[in-house]
């Protein structure tokens, strides 16, 4: 019954003059999966075309997520505890004095830690353990919109202390509140270590602050700040809240940077956690978008502000647009982005209730808005893996292909994170790379296990059939004529099956069609 | 024929304005259709030394007391540098350079920097590639702004080229620009070449027309960039005149950039990076860690003009770095983070010999909020010289949007 409406739904939804083409069950199961999902597992188009898209949908949406014991198991094999902070705080001294002594030794190259104690290799597998995830979790929506957000709240691994606090900021701030209300995951960044200290709020404090009088030494005491720094306030309302048109002055990002000024790190030695110096805090009146904000105030003003923004309509519509161009189109249609916004309303920012509103807008299930996006590098790599049932394992192998394609994880150095707009990222060379890893893949040479293509594409023997059931399980039947063409041509002089099978799916996967979403 | 306009063809001209739907594409596509000039044989090549150079240690002002006085520990001693001009000197590990100071094709530019105070590694960078100092919202680079308005340029796939696995946002924008991990490895790869033959063949069918948009012009380009290097064999490549490149990215960056431009490929634009100048902690005077990455530098930049030759006639290399570094040494004998720095220009265009730009002083009031080397000369300033008296930009404006600064320091040859 819900098919049949689908059908009907999506003639009336095509505006006139468009080609009165309809979505069939198996192209919104793979739009969904390719937006909710980091893509189809084989066979799972053809799963929720039966089961009813729409049914599945509202599952994915529901405010109950699903247990998955097996992510856990394979979270437990990357020994998580060596994320936290603490731990690679510890590691990356221990590094940091093995350079000391080499350069006090003018040594040219100093010696490496070994692999279990080596920030970077610890780093890399954080970044894998982001791909295993993405791969296998059966709340993809959950790591869709980790995804998201860590991108939206961007923080540089790259930069000093965040080398230590990145992988516990998006374990503990970004990850147990993607799927929760914005004003929670706008307040838990704020108060974060790694974003305080990426954004440089850590050096915000009220210009005049009496410096302690004893001090390790001079140079030290230099590196004291004296007074506002705005580079968090100014991303806090261009980036995270307000958009770069959210109507507020240069004016406002300094009284934004008083009002957070004190929002700092607490020492390594008390837990390197958030702590509020009311030595460092600018205690008088302060005005924000013509709201003051009265003297004699401190960390709550800076909450009362957070708040204000996180409701503020500017916010609302900034954020709102942005999730449509994630799941909608880089230049998404008003329809979806007003449903986003009242649902917004309504829900008071919560984030499941705003998917919802897109999910069910007619705009999602335009045909316009089908293979409408080029799959970002951690799109490409994931539902390839995924499309193959590969399971990768703790090798870094993965995550380095992504960071091939010119996306490394958490390695955006500039606070907006990576663009949304296809056209700021697609290159050449990196897109012969696609091509490069979709064969490698199909072939077993990446990653993780070797897909068992014989049990997911059975009918080799002629290629015609074969391609028959790679448009089937990759394209929800879709795969273009050139394509289909273009692989037929080179299967024709290859006998042996397994080989034909491994040649025609690293070329699927590579072709164009595979590239979007 | 031009790979953009053989691709604007073969896509079906203006059938694409009613079907492709991506600007982008348009934009590349107009490309096309601009009338074109004989290919340009001019080259800008640009290194960025990422991390903030010790401008005052590279290029030694030790005439200045100040110099001396500050940094008790890491100073360049008198009678290890190599003196210019009575006045400044070079740091010792840069004599590789020398020859070309001398022939007057290398200059000095100091107190050099951005017009934005901040401190931040990561948006001074951000600002000298967008070359909007203060600006954030600016999405594309300037050298990509540079051959979005100079359209008269014959271009290849190979027109603007960057080392490196990512597009570095200096050329990132709507004007096509190649990243390049390794020449050797750029393309389809297979370790037999029918294999190779086979799966390019394929892709390209399948990218090709009537695909549109950008997938089908980057995939255009990145095949026929794959196919001019397939001619060219680069692992064959040796170097010419006894050049010595030295190991690591840097000479492998420079190595394959001479390459491409002795080639003929349609080189225009050249980047690489190169990182570890963030010194901190135990910089190191005449040797150790400064004089590690500077010995690399200067090495490989010798070795890239001496391989060119005669090239370098046609070659202007510009190093950029986003911020110098403070003149007092800190508590562990490095340097922190600071404001002016000084850059090269080394080629056949540059009027050398000279250290450029009007220099403050280190005297404490003529620091820069009391404690940087001030910065005298905007780095588009510099950058605007370069595009417009070597590459003949005709307007700045349409490449440093609001910069009204002019005042070129005088380093190209009109």
């Amino acid at each position: 019954m819900h098919l049949r409406t689908f059908g009907i739904f999506f003639l009336l939804a095509v505006p006139t003059g468009l080609t009165a083409q309809t979505l069939t069950p198996a192209d919104s199961a793979r739009h969904l999966l390719n937006r909710l999902a980091f893509g189809a597992r084989a066979g799972e188009i053809d799963q929720i075309a039966r089961a009813g898209v729409l049914v599945t949908a509202d599952r994915w949406l529901a405010d109950s997520r699903p247990a998955d014991p097996l992510l856990t198991e394979r979270e437990r094999t990357f020994d998580p505890a060596r994320f936290t902070a603490h731990a690679l705080a510890k590691r990356i001294e221990e590094e940091r004095r093995l350079r000391r002594r080499a350069a006090a030794d003018s040594m040219m190259d100093p010696p490496a830690l070994p692999p279990a104690r080596n920030p970077r290799r610890i780093a890399a597998a954080y970044q894998q353990l982001t791909m295993v995830r993405a791969v296998t979790a059966e709340d993809q929506l959950r790591e869709v919109m980790a995804d998201f957000w860590t991108n939206h709240f961007n923080v540089y691994l790259g930069k000093g202390a965040d080398r230590a606090l990145l992988p516990e900021y998006i374990e503990t701030v970004i990850r147990p509140r993607a799927l929760g209300r914005f004003e929670d995951l706008l307040l838990a960044t704020a108060r974060s270590p790694a974003m305080l200290f990426y954004l440089d709020n850590v050096r915000s404090v009220t210009p005049g602050m009496p410096r302690p009088r004893r001090m390790r030494d001079d140079s030290a005491r230099a590196r004291m700040p004296t007074g506002l720094n705005e580079n968090y306030a100014r991303e806090l309302l261009e980036l995270h809240t307000l958009g770069v048109d959210g109507g507020y002055t240069q004016k406002d990002v300094t009284e934004v940077a008083r009002i957070l000024t004190g929002w700092s790190i607490e020492s390594p030695d008390r837990g390197g956690g958030f702590v509020f110096r009311a030595r460092a805090h600018d205690f008088g009146a302060k005005t924000v978008l013509g709201v003051r904000f009265p003297p004699g105030r401190g960390e709550d003003e800076g909450v009362s502000l957070l708040k204000m923004l996180a409701h503020h309509p500017a916010t609302i519509h900034h954020l709102s647009r942005k999730l449509c161009a994630r799941l909608v189109a880089d230049e998404p249609p008003d329809g979806c982005v007003d449903a986003a916004v009242s649902a917004w309303q309504q829900s008071d920012g919560d984030v499941l209730a705003v998917l919802r509103a897109i999910v069910h807008s007619p705009e999602f299930w335009s045909p316009r808005a089908t293979d409408n996006k080029v799959k970002s590098p951690l799109e490409f790599v994931a539902s390839a893996a995924r499309a193959l049932r590969v399971e990768p394992d703790t090798s870094p192998a993965l995550a380095q292909t992504v960071a091939k394609l010119g996306q490394p994880l958490f390695l955006q150095a500039s606070p907006a994170g990576y663009p949304e707009r296809q056209e700021e990222w697609v290159n050449s060379g990196a897109l012969l790379d696609r091509m490069n890893l979709a064969v490698g893949l199909a072939a077993g040479r990446v990653g993780g296990s070797r897909p068992d293509l014989g049990q997911i594409f059975p009918d080799a023997a002629r290629p015609e059939a074969l391609l028959d059931t790679l448009s089937h399980q990759l394209f929800a039947n879709r795969m273009s004529a050139r394509t289909r063409e273009a692989i037929l041509h080179e299967l024709s002089d290859i006998p042996d099956p397994d080989e034909a099978r491994r040649l025609a799916t690293g070329l699927a996967l590579g072709s164009p069609e595979f590239q979007r979403q | 024929m031009t790979i953009s306009r053989r691709f604007f063809l073969r896509a079906g001209g203006l059938a694409l304005a009613s079907f492709g739907l991506e600007p982008l594409f348009l934009a590349r596509a107009a490309y096309a259709a601009a009338p074109k000039r004989p290919p340009g044989r001019r080259v800008l090549v640009c290194l960025f030394q990422r991390g903030a150079v010790d401008g005052l240690s590279m290029i030694v002002p030790h005439g200045d007391p100040s110099y001396y006085r500050d940094r008790p520990r890491i100073a360049i001693p008198r009678d290890r540098l190599i003196d210019l001009d009575g006045h400044f000197g070079f740091h010792p590990a840069l004599a590789p350079l020398k020859p070309w100071w001398d022939n007057g094709s290398l200059a000095a530019i100091h107190a050099v920097g951005s017009p934005d105070n901040t401190r931040s590694h990561f948006d001074a960078q951000d600002y000298m590639e967008s070359g909007t100092p203060g600006v954030k919202a600016t999405s594309d680079g300037w050298l990509n702004r540079y051959c979005q308005h100079q359209q008269e340029h014959n271009a290849t796939a190979f027109r603007a080229v960057a080392f490196g696995p990512e597009l570095p946002r200096i050329l990132a924008g709507s004007a096509p620009a190649l990243a390049i991990g390794n020449l050797q490895t750029f393309g389809i790869q297979a370790r037999r070449p029918a294999v190779r033959d086979r799966l390019t063949r394929a892709f390209e069918a399948m990218y090709a027309a009537p695909e549109t948009g950008l997938l089908a012009s980057s995939a255009a380009e990145g095949f026929e960039a794959a196919k001019m290097l397939g001619q060219l064999d680069p692992e064959a490549y040796r170097p010419e005149h006894d050049a010595e490149y030295p190991k690591g990215g840097l000479g492998r960056s420079l190595a394959q950039i001479a390459q491409l431009i002795k080639a003929d490929v349609g080189v225009e634009i050249a980047f690489a990076d190169l990182g570890g100048w963030d010194t901190h902690v135990n910089q190191g005077a005449s040797e150790g860690q400064l004089g590690n990455r500077l010995t690399e530098l200067a090495s490989a930049l010798g070795a890239f003009a001496d391989d060119l030759g005669e090239r370098m006639r046609d070659v202007v290399v510009l190093t950029m770095s986003e911020f110098g570094r403070t003149v007092r040494e800190n508590g562990s004998g490095g340097t922190d983070h600071g404001h002016g720095t000084a850059m090269f220009l080394l080629g056949g265009p540059v009027r050398g010999g000279r250290v450029l730009g009007r220099w403050p002083g280190l005297a404490d009031e003529a620091r820069f909020e009391g404690r940087d080397l001030a910065v005298t000369t905007d780095f588009r300033s510099l950058f605007g010289e370069v595009l417009s008296r070597h590459l003949g930009l005709p307007d700045l404006g349409t490449v440093f949007p609001g910069f009204t600064g002019g005042g070129f320091p005088g380093g190209i040859a009109t």
